[in-house]
């Protein structure tokens, strides 16, 4: 479903991903981790295009992301998208928020929309609030509905970028639990996290990045049984442990 | 000194006796008022077409677009006024430029003002707006995109609605500037407000009493820009949003 092969990117001079390759199976969940700036979501983003890269190639449902003659638009409109920070329209409300790219984009009609979009809300949970805006809710409240916002646009495949600062243990249950439960129902999710429960429960590899490039790509058991690098086992040894 | 006032002037008929001065001073505060109005609907639009080009990932647009607001923003308004009113018709082609000549004179002042100050204000509107694009946290744009909307959509629906009401305190200045400014197009003949107080003043020679009613209609058109812009600004509130974050 994605494949990410030989993928690199430079800010100007600085290289923020150096030749990073994976794959992510139909109905596979695939674990991103990684200290802070190691390139996560900056990986994540070149999946649907919205970061250019400069060399290697991304095939998502086999279509070239890249591609000259890629329609970029009506790629994304298939892959979900949820962001480390959310990025809600502050200026609407939680229903317009599920609506607009329905009806702009997949041309359904207003009150299918919003059906659809209540629908979503309910599922995360969130039916009482559809009239609020996004500065009005929680982190955890907002970051369900950019899930069901990704969600109303019936997406092939899920691409997650998590927040990795500490959050409130309350936060993090809520969201997770959406996410676990769109996992069993056999959803494609690339998730960028360092929940590792989630990732136990969950997800088929575990992919760890340091520095722009992917140094350990592993089975969930082999990566939590016995990381080979070094770096990996530093790094799992410090989130597991706070 | 032995100042005469005498406020019952601009109750007196004017020479040719069929209106008063004080007649004379409101159609001056009418024509302010429509030409203020429509310089401004002017450059809310152009300003904001230019404001969206100098954010767009192209750099060309952008640089055109700095350009435009470098040219409008930088001629002093009075020598812009000239261009437009004196200088341009002259370089048109024939036919537009006769054509511009033809028309009533005060609808060629009129005319050539609310171009000139339409103008000049979208240029600053412009960099407002693009402060206002810019200030946006860039995942702002990001989503929009990742949820499969275009460019144009991108901006239309998620950047500059939000902007927009982030610049509504900037922009109230700007529209009580172009009020001010307008005085400026006495200088080509048009009779608005500042026009007719000097007229007030060579006819009636009781220049304080219409200088200051022409002070006083200035002020209330900035009370009522003012209050209005108030509601405008309170409708823009975006419930719970704190600052841009970033
Ligand atoms: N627009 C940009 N211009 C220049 N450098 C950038 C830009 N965006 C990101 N970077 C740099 O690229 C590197 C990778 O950033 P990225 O956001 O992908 O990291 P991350 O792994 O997601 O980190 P975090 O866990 O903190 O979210 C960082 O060093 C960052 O400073
Ligand atoms: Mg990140």
């Amino acid at each position: 479903m994605i494949s990410i092969r030989r993928v690199s990117k430079f800010y100007g001079d600085f290289q923020v991903l150096a030749d990073c390759s994976t794959e992510v199976k139909k109905g596979e969940v695939v674990v991103i981790c990684g200290p802070s700036g190691s390139g996560k979501s900056t990986l994540i983003k070149c999946v649907n295009g919205l970061e250019p890269f400069q060399s290697g190639e991304i095939v998502v449902d086999d279509v070239s992301v890249g591609g000259p003659k890629t329609d970029l638009p009506k790629l994304r409109s298939r892959v979900g998208m949820v962001f480390q920070h959310f990025e809600l329209f502050p200026h609407m409300t939680i229903a317009e928020n599920l609506i607009i790219a329905q009806t702009r984009v997949l041309g359904r009609r207003p009150n299918e929309a919003m059906d659809k979009g209540l629908k979503l809300l309910e599922r995360v949970g969130l039916t009482a609030h559809a009239e609020k805006y996004p500065g009005e809710l929680s982190g955890g409240q907002q970051q369900r509905v950019a899930i069901a916002r990704a969600l109303s646009m019936n997406p092939i495949c899920m691409l997650f970028d998590e927040r990795t600062s500490a959050l409130d243990p309350e936060m993090i249950n809520e969201v997770l639990e959406v996410m676990v439960k769109l996992a069993q129902e056999g959803m494609t999710m690339m998730v960028v996290t360092h929940e590792m429960e989630f990732a136990r429960k969950v997800a088929r590899r575990v992919v760890f990045m340091d520095e722009g490039r992917i140094v350990e790509d592993a089975r969930t058991e082999e990566f939590f049984g016995a990381p080979r690098s070094e770096r990996a086992q530093q790094f799992l040894s410090k989130i597991l442990h706070h | 000194m032995g100042y005469h006032w005498d406020w019952a002037v601009l109750f007196r008929a004017v020479p040719t006796g069929e209106t008063t001065y004080l007649a004379w001073m409101l159609s001056g505060l009418q024509m302010t008022v429509m030409l203020s109005l429509s310089a401004w609907a002017m450059a809310l639009v152009v300003g904001s077409l230019m404001g969206v080009l100098r954010t767009v990932p192209n750099r060309w647009l952008a640089r055109l677009a700095a350009g435009y607001v470098e040219v409008f923003r930088n001629i002093p308004l009075l020598v812009q006024l000239f261009i437009w009113y004196f200088v341009l018709p002259e370089l048109l082609p024939p036919a537009l430029g006769t054509g511009f000549k033809q028309m009533h004179p005060v609808a060629q002042q009129f005319l050539a003002s609310m171009v000139c100050l339409g103008f000049f204000t979208s240029a600053r509107v412009c960099e407002q707006v693009r402060a206002g694009i810019q200030s946006l946290p860039r995942g702002q744009m990001h989503a929009a995109l990742a949820l499969g909307l275009t460019l144009p959509q991108a901006y239309r629906h998620v950047l500059v609605p939000m902007a927009f009401r982030l610049i509504v305190p900037p922009l109230t200045s700007e529209f009580l500037n172009i009020f001010k400014n307008s005085a400026v197009c006495s200088t080509i003949g048009l009779l608005e407000l500042a026009a007719q107080g000097r007229q007030l003043v060579d006819y009636t020679a009781q220049p304080y009493e219409s200088f200051i009613a022409v002070t006083l209609l200035y002020l209330m058109l900035n009370a009522i820009v003012m209050l209005g812009m108030r509601q405008v600004e309170k409708r823009a509130r975006v419930p719970g949003y704190i600052g841009s974050g970033k």
